[in-house]
Order: C-alpha cells, then sequence, then structure tokens
C-alpha cells in the first residue's frame, strides 16, 4: 500500500470515542479506579486547563517527536487536544518575535497557574551560553519561566539529569532541570524519549487532581516508575531458571531466553515498558529481542555502556586502555599474588642468609 | 624457656570471623553466578532454578555476612581489650610506635616482637576497620540492589551510588576487594605464625595466645 496524504495525515479532529479511549488508557497507566474516568474526562476538557510553555534546550526534539508521531494518533491527538501549547518551538504557529511575544503573553497572564514542559538539559558552564534561544540562554530562559509556573514537568532524560550533554566529560556543564530550579515543584519524565502515556498520565493527573503524581526519590512518578524493567519482564521466567541468550542470533535468543547475558540493563531500570509498551502494537524493545539499554536512569550513557555488557568498564590506573571489570579484578589479585610470592621468596632468602628467621630458635 | 597462655578472643569475635569468612566465599561464588551466569545455560525441562538457588544463597550469606559486620561493631565498642577501636588505630604513641615495628618487619628489616601486645598489629588493624567499612557499603549496596522499591533502602542507596546501575558496579568492584584482602590476610597471618610462636592461627579457634616466659 503506497503512502497516500490520505493514510498519512490523521484526521485533524480528535473524536469522542477516540478520547475516552484515550482517557481510559491513561487511568489504567495511572492504576486509578474506573470511577475516576469521567473526572478525568472532566478535568481534560474543562475550558480552565492550564495553558502549557513547552522550553526546547539541549535535546534532539525526540520527545516531542514520540509523542506526536505515535502510530496510533489518539494518544498524540490527545496530547495536544488537552493540553493548550502557547509555546512549543516545533509546533506552534508564529516563528521569531511573535513567538517570544506569545510567550511573555503566557507568563503574565497565567503567572503562578500556567504548567512549563522542559526538554533537553541545560549547559550551565561559562554562564550558558552553549544553548540560546533569541538571544537569551537557557539558563535565563528557565529562571525566567520556571518561578511563574504552577509546576514543571522534565521531559526526557536530558531534562530530568542532562542526558547525553552530562554525559563524561559533558563539556557544557549540562545539568538537568532540578539542579536549577527550586521553589517551584518539578516532576521527572525520564527515558530517551519516554513513553507518551507516561507524559500524558502525569498531565492528567495533574489537571485532575490538581497535584502532581507521587514519586519516587529521584522525582519520577511512582505510576511508571515504580518497579523495575526486570520485575515484570515476560522474560523472567527464563532468567530464574537460568535460560540465557549467550550471544545474538543464537539458540537462546532464538527461543526468547532471558537477555541479561548480552547486556540488558533491566534489573537495573525503572520503568513501565513491559506493562505499557509502545506504539499500540505492544511491543518494547526487550519483546523484540534487545536488552533493555536503562535510558531512564540518571548518566545512563556512562554507567549503562557498554550496552551489551553487565557493567561499565573500569580503568586500572597504569594499565593502558579500558579494560572490563573481572579483568581488571583479576590483574590487581594477580599483581597481588605476584607480590606476595616475592614477600615469602625474600623472607626465605634472608632465612637462608641469616641462618633462621625465627625468634625461638635463636 | 615456657609459655605462659592468655585468653584473647571472646567468642564472639571467633563466631564473627568465621561468619565472615564463611559468608564471604559464598557471597562471592554466588555473586559471580549472578553477574555472569555459567551453568548450561539452553536447559529446559529440569525443574531446576539456579538462579533463583544462587541468589537465595547469597541473599542468606549476605544476612549473615550483615550480623558478622554488626558483631564486630560491637566489639569494637564494648569488647575486650584486644577487639576494642582504639587498641587497633594509631592513635596513641604505643600503637604509632607498633605501626612502625610492624612495617619494618614486614619489610625484612628488623626483627619485630612487641611483647606487651597480644591482639592485633596496629597496620592489621587498620586494614579491618577498613574492610568493615567496606563491608558496610556492600550491605548497603546488596540491600539497595535486592530491595530497590524499599523507600527506606533506596534513600539510602540513592545518596551514596545514584542509580542501580552504579550501585551494581561498586558492590562487584568491592567484591574484588574482599578477595585482595582475603589473600593477603591468608597470606600474613601465615608469615606471623611462622615468624612469632604465639598460636596466631590456632588462636582464631581456640582463642588463647602465647607468650614467652622466661623461667627463672
Amino acid at each position: 500500500m503506497t503512502d497516500t496524504p490520505e493514510s498519512t495525515i490523521p484526521e485533524p479532529q480528535l473524536n469522542r470515542r477516540s478520547f475516552l479511549k484515550g482517557c481510559t488508557t491513561v487511568a489504567a497507566a495511572l492504576g486509578i479506579s474506573e470511577a475516576m474516568i469521567p473526572k478525568l474526562v472532566e478535568a481534560a476538557t474543562s475550558a480552565q486547563r492550564p495553558p502549557v510553555i513547552w522550553l526546547h534546550f539541549q535535546e534532539c526534539t525526540g520527545c516531542t517527536e514520540s509523542l506526536l508521531r505515535a502510530s496510533h494518533p489518539d494518544i498524540a491527538r490527545l496530547i495536544l487536544d488537552i493540553i493548550s501549547l502557547d509555546y512549543h518551538e516545533t509546533v506552534m504557529a508564529p516563528a521569531g518575535h511573535q513567538a517570544e511575544k506569545s510567550m511573555h503573553d503566557t507568563l503574565d497572564k497565567f503567572a503562578g497557574k500556567f504548567l512549563c514542559v522542559v526538554e533537553g538539559g541545560i549547559p550551565t558552564k561559562d554562564k550558558g551560553i552553549y544553548c540560546k534561544i533569541g538571544g537569551r540562554t537557557a539558563m535565563e530562559i528557565l529562571a525566567d519561566v520556571a518561578p511563574k509556573a504552577a509546576a514543571i514537568i522534565a521531559i526526557g532524560s536530558c531534562a530530568a539529569y542532562g542526558g547525553i550533554q552530562a554525559a563524561s566529560p559533558n563539556p557544557t556543564g549540562a545539568v538537568g532541570v532540578k539542579d536549577l530550579v527550586s521553589g517551584t515543584p518539578v516532576i521527572n519524565v525520564p527515558g530517551c524519549p519516554p513513553n507518551p502515556i507516561s507524559f500524558l498520565g502525569t498531565v492528567l493527573h495533574y489537571l485532575t487532581f490538581g497535584r502532581l503524581p507521587v514519586t519516587d526519590n529521584l522525582g519520577r512518578p511512582l505510576f511508571a516508575y515504580g518497579r523495575r524493567i526486570h520485575d515484570h519482564c515476560e522474560r523472567r521466567a527464563h532468567f530464574d531458571e537460568g535460560r540465557f541468550a549467550e550471544q545474538f542470533g543464537d539458540y537462546g535468543h532464538r527461543n526468547g531466553y532471558c537477555l541479561y547475558k548480552v547486556g540488558c540493563k533491566g534489573p537495573g531500570t525503572f520503568a513501565n515498558c513491559p506493562s505499557v509498551r509502545f506504539n499500540d502494537v505492544d511491543v518494547w524493545p526487550v519483546s523484540v529481542g534487545h536488552g533493555c539499554i536503562g535510558c531512564t536512569e540518571p548518566d545512563f550513557w556512562d554507567t549503562m555502556t557498554p550496552f551489551y555488557e553487565r557493567l561499565p568498564n573500569v580503568n586500572v590506573p597504569g594499565i593502558a586502555g579500558v579494560t572490563n571489570i573481572d579483568k581488571a579484578g583479576k590483574t590487581i589479585l594477580g599483581i597481588a599474588a605476584a607480590a606476595v610470592g616475592i614477600h615469602a621468596a625474600v623472607g626465605i632468602g634472608k632465612s637462608m642468609v641469616t641462618g633462621c628467621g625465627c625468634k625461638d630458635k635463636k | 624457656m615456657t609459655y605462659e597462655k592468655h585468653y584473647v578472643w571472646s567468642i564472639l569475635l571467633r563466631l564473627y570471623h568465621w561468619a565472615m569468612a564463611g559468608s564471604i566465599v559464598a557471597l562471592s561464588v554466588t555473586g559471580f553466578y549472578i553477574f555472569n551466569p555459567w551453568t548450561l545455560t539452553n536447559l529446559e525441562g529440569t525443574g531446576l532454578f539456579p538462579m533463583m538457588t544462587m541468589r537465595y544463597i547469597h541473599i542468606l550469606a549476605g544476612y549473615l555476612f550483615t550480623g558478622a559486620i554488626a558483631a564486630r561493631i560491637f566489639l569494637f565498642i564494648f569488647g575486650n581489650r584486644q577487639e576494642r577501636i582504639c587498641d587497633v588505630l594509631p592513635i596513641s604513641s604505643r600503637n604509632i610506635k607498633n605501626l612502625i615495628s610492624t612495617l619494618g618487619a614486614y619489610m625484612y628489616l628488623t626483627d619485630h616482637h612487641d611483647e606487651d601486645r597480644l591482639g592485633h598489629n596496629v597496620l592489621a588493624g587498620m586494614t579491618y576497620v577498613t574492610t568493615i567499612f567496606v563491608g558496610l557499603i556492600q550491605i548497603i549496596a546488596g540491600f539497595y540492589l535486592w530491595l530497590p522499591e524499599s523507600s527506606f533502602w533506596q534513600k539510602f542507596g540513592d545518596m551514596i551510588f545514584g542509580s542501580q546501575q552504579f550501585g551494581r558496579y561498586i558492590h562487584h568492584l568491592l567484591m574484588w576487594y574482599f578477595l585482595l584482602f582475603a589473600l593477603i590476610h591468608i597470606y600474613l597471618v601465615i608469615w606471623n605464625d611462622l615468624k612469632n610462636p604465639d598460636g596466631l592461627v590456632s588462636s582464631i579457634f581456640t582463642g588463647n595466645k602465647f607468650r614467652h616466659r622466661e623461667v627463672k
């Protein structure tokens, strides 16, 4: 089937059926009662719902793309429909001065009432000159917008923890929103990109209940980031029974065994991927044979790489190059064993020269 | 010349020592398995749960290890003279002197025998205090990895390690510290037992050490 404009451009209007389906999906993801769905619907259609200012900093727009290009358009349309986007560089109609004006209008008119969504890390080195929009640095824009917002949603791992910009050696000094903002509640919806359902759930929770959902220690909503991938993984039984894919394409991999030995980071990653899945076609990385890369965790570019090994490499001082953690351990243990051997040999040598090393025979 | 017998190590210290030794062996072996399962990984229909069994032993041994560390910390404060922390750290002139003479003896420069000391030499004592500290971090990392949803361990672990993955990394690296410690510890205990006939090796079974006494 060839793509025609009719088949690829979604209907501009969200019909009632799709709208209710979207709200129900989100209610399920939030884990709230069916009886609450009318409340969600009411909140999502309320005329008083807060406008949104969407700030783009050091990012790839992948988070926005994943929201707008959901294969099944309901969720994407629902997001655009329920939140009134006053400023979003990717999808807004105004440009240049008009765009800046619409942001300032919202800041003035809805001070303390609008939602701010931040996408991307914020460079702080050299006064933040590495990211500028409309002549202002990202730091200045955030410092201007954040205190006036009712709440801030940091979408994606970059806004939450700095992301790939903050990966070692972090040349621009990138940080996440939480490191710069105090006073305004900030919630992190990390992921690379995060699941649109997690974002929508956070927004709908805020619209319905007037507050942000309960979070874990790292500021992530518990409804989406309360459990490790490993604990809800469909391959978990293979893990428990010791059946593993040894390498990609082998017998175990073809038979759907656990991907632990090919570097799956599911055991260390909090996300709802196994239960919510992606693209409305019930898939996620592990279900199609690729291990989790841990994209919802802080500093995952540093701690989760190499992606096909269990643990990061270590640099042993004095030994060139990067080595595997156990090679490093064995090297150190080997050096210690050699030192022990030399020490013992010196002792034996000395006692041969001086007669005896033992006290009581003296 | 004869020997006089001294009761040096309490029962709790000896229990601590063997709980520690046993749990380190069990934790390292099962830990290596959990890190990189080495059993046949394509067997089906055996009814075996190798990973779960190894994890079960690992967690059981982890509790033993936790108990051992707790007992040693108790003894650092409430133990007998040899077991207390002030006897093993270089905080008095007597202890600093012992540290220097021990280093000299280990480098074969001097002949070392501290007649008024029954417990650890200060170099060993410092290493043990370090090991207990490393053990505490290892315990926090272990519980953090095992009970990630518990808000107590999450708060604790996130503060120290930042993320599960980094906690796992530290947990694995510190395991190598214990293997390194075990190697050097066993070597130096035998070395000391050969040098000074005070019954060092048997003292961890019996609690008794021996001292020279000149018969007049």
